[in-house]
């Protein structure tokens, strides 16, 4: 068994080799699918429906479309096209997830450690996943900026960061900053904090020192202004710290926030309102389905796993119903990952939440419009509309049942996955000596 | 090419060539069997040998003079003044061309045996020490290191006669040294020091920063914070009343001249992302800087192209863990070792862009094997020589002293039986600072 998928494994990675010459991929991204079942999310479904991309961009959804001529023609034959598939939640295609070190750490940058190299990406787009927000992890109280990353595998890192996305910063509470679970070495000393009031109070402070900042910038730039500035008038010291927590004050930054259990959920929805700062989203909030009021009139969305709740004391009180239930109470609900490896089977994920309770159209929404709305990116992504990006993803069946297959995943109308042409591809790499690169 | 250069030597010269030839020839034997002789001489002429100067054409035959450790004069033969005190090299059938220069290596410094067999117990022992920053920017590697007469030759018989020393620990690694490997007494072989401050794109472990983002924070913070420490050290040294002093800090102090006064700052890009970091650093605080590792200079030769900032390609075809390459399995990663790694400095010329080669992270065996992997992969050969001596010369500030056989630079030269990069060339005699160094035949 184990020899299998160290074979399956060896002949995935060859197909990976030639994805990744570039010369596999269509330039242009123009394309007419035709006949697809279309699941355009916002709309009603359209059976036997044609899709033509111009450009990257969708220019006509319909029935017997006709493509420019050197167009490239896929047909669906009654598959099932649907928008590519968004990830709220992922640390993939980085060099790092953590900057544990330290408490706070808000002057880390994702962005800037993206890596266009990790496999990840393309497990992801197997199963027909276009974008994702990959995150800094959950080790401290405030972490870093967070990056939206289109996944263009075989592009340079610089051309898949999505720039129209929300910057977000992550922000986490409960037992990973606590490292309630962490066995601590001898000699070590425990990281402040660790309780959950300490992290609120240091969560408080931080701003406040941000807030010190801001104003003492403000007095610079006054006096700086003035008449006759100080001869010795000095600016502050630039502390990158104190300033992303600046631009969060600022509104040019939105908080994105791991916690599990309800009363932490309430905290940081108190200090949003406390500083004026936005909250994207409660990331996991397992007990979100017990304050759904608070969190509508707040109007923060959840970013959720589906099950696979109680493996932790703070996930305890988890419910499977969680992600359907708070849909049904209005709050804006995206299922995330949160793993190289779940991430090709996202809508699986997503197909369970209709055994708790939503409907087919629903469900799918948990990983495309939902999931774009969360990210800022919804008038580009998350549906099939006409003017959106071409960010798609055929199936052999519905994608949420549980027999279905991603077939070929497209962004902006070029082809990153094609199940059958890898296949092909495999097989001719098996029987040829040394063609690997 | 240079045909008209192959004249008969002058009547002058004859009968002194014809009476040394036989006492060359002894003594060249003699030299044969005691390997790495050194020996000084006021002045020197090497004659009769092929000469590659580098910044001129190939001279078929002609002669080199040296005296005092510098070159007095380069021709062919028969244009050249053979000095009367000289004593007379007969290099016939051998090719002389400048010594090599390695820009970036860690010879010479002592490092901590690391033990494999720790027990459980050890290792949490050793985990539970606080955790220090490993930070030195005001470190002098100079002062750290130990020649040894064996590495001397070890690198000598690879070609090299002048390397760069840089420290290796931390993201602020400290400052590098330039060396003549002309002894084994640092104070002798000093070329320039300091030559320039190293930072490596690496991680502190158990104290921050710990991951590859807090590393560009950390960095960029302290770029920052010298920013912000000559400014009020230069508005304290103006007019120091009614302002607060600046606040000694060593940290600053070493960085100022780099990042204030532009001297050079070199950084260790371990793969192509880091390549791209480091381009973005240096455009936002108009570093005068320097790229060193760069296996996967060719994945980002179009930034490269446009960036024009001088590159010291390392000739380690190891994949980076992060690559695509080394992610899949043994077998893709040896293929991508074996076959693309070793083409990345000949994509790097297809791209006309500029760069030296180096031996870092390579021994003195790997280099030469690394090195004809390289031609074999594409690298012209003329091209490879500029880029182990013009090249690193200009990178150095020292191209006025250093990398080709010109009158006025230092006689820094090796003399090899058959081409330099060929399967069996050997290299017979080395010339450092005017110091022959004359090595027995490989296979001998």
């Amino acid at each position: 068994m184990r020899e299998k998928i160290k074979k399956t494994g060896l002949l995935l990675s060859l197909l990976v080799f030639f994805l990744s010459s570039a010369s596999w991929l269509l330039a242009g991204g123009d394309l007419l699918i035709k006949n697809a079942t279309i699941l355009t999310v916002t709309g009603n479904t359209i059976p036997n429906g044609d899709v033509l991309v111009i450009n990257g961009v969708i220019k006509q959804i319909g029935q017997n479309l006709t493509a420019p001529a050197g167009v490239r023609i896929i047909e669906a034959n009654g598959r099932y096209l649907m928008p590519g598939i968004i990830d709220t939640h992922t640390h993939i295609a980085l060099s790092g997830t953590n900057e544990g070190t330290d408490a706070v750490t808000p002057e880390v940058t994702m962005a800037e450690v993206v890596n266009a190299d990790d496999t990840s990406i393309f497990t992801a787009l197997s199963g027909g996943v276009t974008m994702v927000h990959t995150m800094h992890g959950s080790a401290n109280v405030i972490g870093g900026t967070n990056v939206v990353l289109k996944l263009k595998w075989g592009k340079p890192s610089e051309e898949l960061i999505v720039k129209e996305a929300y910057p977000t910063l992550k922000f986490a509470l409960g037992e990973n900053v606590k490292q309630s679970n962490r066995t601590l070495l001898p000699g070590r000393p425990q990281r402040y904090p660790a309780t959950r009031m300490g992290a609120n109070a240091l969560i408080r402070s931080e701003l406040m020192r941000a807030k010190d900042y801001m104003a003492a910038w403000d007095r610079y730039e006054q006096l700086k202004k003035s008449k006759n500035p100080p001869a010795n008038l000095l600016p502050p010291r630039k502390d990158l710290r104190l300033e992303t927590l600046a631009d969060l004050l600022r509104g040019k930054l939105i908080a994105r926030c791991h916690a599990y259990v309800a009363p932490e959920m309430i905290e940081f929805l108190n200090l949003s309102r406390e500083f004026g700062f936005k909250i994207g989203a409660f990331e996991h909030a397992w007990e979100a389905y017990k304050i759904t009021n608070e969190l509508k009139a707040a109007g923060v969305g959840i970013s959720v796993f589906i099950d696979s709740w109680a493996y932790k004391m703070e996930a305890a009180e988890g419910i499977a119903y969680n992600a359907a239930y708070c849909t049904q109470k209005g709050i804006l609900v995206s299922i995330n990952s949160d793993s190289g490896e779940r991430i090709r089977r996202l809508f699986n994920e997503a197909g369970k939440a209709v055994k708790y309770g939503l409907t087919q159209d629903e469900a799918l929404k948990l990983i495309t419009i939902n999931a774009a709305k969360q990210l800022g990116v919804d008038r580009l992504v998350g549906s099939i509309e006409v003017g959106k990006q071409a960010d798609l993803a055929l199936f052999s069946q519905h994608p949420m049942s549980a027999y279905t297959r991603c077939e070929m995943t497209i962004i902006e109308g070029d082809v990153y996955f094609d199940r059958e042409a890898l296949l092909k591809e495999r097989a001719a790499a098996s029987t040829k000596k040394g063609g690997l690169l | 090419m240079n045909k008209h250069f192959k004249k008969r030597q002058p009547a002058s010269v004859r009968p002194l060539t014809t009476a040394f030839l036989i006492l060359v020839l002894v003594a060249s034997s003699i030299n044969m069997a005691q390997a790495g002789r050194a020996e000084v001489k006021p002045a020197y002429a090497l004659v009769n040998c092929r000469i590659f100067p580098v910044a001129q054409p190939v001279i078929e035959k002609g002669t080199i003079v040296i005296r005092d450790g510098l070159i007095e004069a380069v021709g062919p033969a028969g244009k050249i003044q053979i000095p009367e005190d000289a004593e007379l090299i007969e290099a016939s059938g051998l090719n002389a061309y400048p010594g090599l220069i390695s820009a970036h290596t860690n010879l010479f410094l002592e490092t901590k045996e690391q033990s494999q067999t720790a027990t459980p117990e050890e290792y949490l022992e050793a985990l539970s020490q606080p955790a220090e920053p490993k930070e030195f920017p005001w470190l002098q590697i100079v002062e750290k290191i130990k020649p040894k007469k064996q590495t001397v030759e070890a690198y000598h018989r690879a070609g090299i006669t002048t390397v760069v020393v840089a420290p290796h620990e931390g993201i602020f690694q400290g400052q590098s040294v330039v060396l003549n490997l002309n002894s084994d007494q640092v104070s002798k072989m000093v070329l320039a020091q300091p030559w320039a401050l190293h930072i490596n794109f690496t991680t502190e472990r158990g104290v921050y920063p710990s991951s590859p983002m807090g590393t560009l924070a950390f960095l960029r913070q302290k770029f920052y914070d010298t920013q912000h420490y000559s400014q009020h050290l230069q508005k304290y040294r103006q007019s120091p009343q009614f302002l607060k002093r600046p606040e000694y800090d060593p940290f600053l102090e070493a960085l100022l001249p780099f990042v204030i006064d532009k001297k050079p700052i070199v950084f260790q890009c371990n793969n192509l992302e880091e390549i791209k970091r480091a381009l973005k650093l240096i455009k936002e605080f108009k570093l005068n800087a320097v790229l060193t590792g760069c296996n996967e200079a060719w994945r980002v030769s179009q930034q490269l192209k446009s960036a024009s900032i001088p590159l010291l390609v390392t000739l380690d075809f190891r994949a980076p863990a992060s690559s695509v390459y080394a992610q899949q399995g043994q077998a893709i990663r040896e293929k991508a070792e074996k076959e693309l790694y070793p083409a990345n400095a000949s994509n790097l010329a297809k791209e006309k862009i500029n760069f030296s080669l180096t031996s870092f992270g390579l021994n003195d065996t790997n280099f030469v094997k690394n090195l004809r992997a390289a031609i074999k992969a594409g690298l012209p050969a003329d091209q490879a020589l500029r880029a182990l001596t013009i090249e690193p010369a200009r990178t150095l500030g020292l191209d006025k002293q250093l990398g080709s056989l010109e009158p006025g630079k230092i006689a820094n030269l090796i003399l090899t039986k058959g081409e330099l990069f060929d399967e069996k060339t050997s290299i017979v005699k080395v010339m450092v600072d005017g110091t022959l160094f004359t090595y027995e035949e490989k296979g001998q």
